[in-house]
């Protein structure tokens, strides 16, 4: 069903309908929320996200994908938090571009070329090309080791489909380090997955 | 010419449109001759285009623990 199909449903207060929306967004949300406050808040953060959004939905006026909407209820929900606590952002900790390399590096040679090229990837459909069970729990490995930095910027773009505008400003960061930050998460992805369509295994 | 190593780091800017003109030529061009390349933008595409379906469904005991705080 699509974000069209079920706002009318969203906005006249249905439940069952919001519910679905928990079911299909809680998880992306907390992982948006665990580089910013912290993978023991980051639940919290969402739980408190969701009332807020539930509230707010009647006047959600459908110009974003309703994931983005969420994101940015969470995103403000986890910067709240962390005033409240009085704690240094962990905003702060995003800024650096990190000291980790990027993944694909090994797999040219000094010259440039392909010296590992990309396997013949093999699946039905988008949804269907991360969502094995074997590779969500390497997938949630690499997410988990993944610097916060990097980890933030994957979630807002290509998870809450932030525009890069706003995640530039969110995470005070310039544009061409966040295209830094972002080239070297999606290579993590990358290999992960071009090694799983290859052998099985991760 | 082109690297294979610079279409990879390019490869985003490309698929978003974000190439300065003469830049895109020479990484459409590069595309053409080499099929790992080619091979490997059709797979970056696919992958972005993955990422927002990451993420597993919450399940029903997540989900009863979200509507009951919904309806304090």
């Amino acid at each position: 069903m699509t974000d069209k199909d079920q706002l009318p449903a969203l906005k006249a207060g249905n439940k069952t309908q919001f519910s679905i929306l928990v079911r299909d967004h809680h998880h992306a949300l907390v992982a948006l929320a665990i580089p910013i406050v912290g993978f023991s808040e980051a639940e919290e953060v969402v739980q408190i996200a969701w009332i807020k959004a539930y509230k707010a939905i009647a006047s959600f006026e459908g110009k974003s994908k309703i994931r983005t909407w969420l994101s940015r209820i969470v995103i403000n929900e986890a910067k709240m938090q962390l005033r409240a606590r009085k704690k240094e952002t962990l905003f702060s900790d995003l800024a650096g571009d990190g000291s980790d390399s990027d993944a694909l590096a090994d797999r040219f040679t000094q010259t440039g070329h392909w010296a590992t090229p990309p396997a013949t990837w093999h699946y039905d459909s988008p949804e269907a090309l991360l969502m094995s069970d074997d590779l969500a729990q390497c997938l949630d490995r690499i997410l988990t080791a993944m610097p916060n930095n990097q980890r933030a910027i994957l979630e807002m773009r290509d998870s809450s489909e932030l525009p890069f505008g706003e995640i530039c400003n969110n995470l005070s960061i310039s544009a061409s380090n966040a295209r830094v930050l972002l080239h070297r998460a999606r290579a993590h992805l990358f290999k992960l997955v071009d090694h799983y369509q290859e052998t099985g295994e991760c | 010419m082109l690297k294979c190593r610079e279409v990879v780091d390019e490869a985003d800017q490309f698929l978003s449109d974000d190439l300065p003109r003469h830049r895109q030529w020479r990484f459409r061009f590069h595309l053409l001759i080499c099929k790992h390349c080619s091979r490997y933008v059709h797979q970056f595409q696919a992958l972005k285009d993955a990422t927002s379906f990451m993420h597993r469904k919450a399940s029903d005991e997540e989900i009863s623990r979200i509507m009951d705080s919904i309806d304090d």
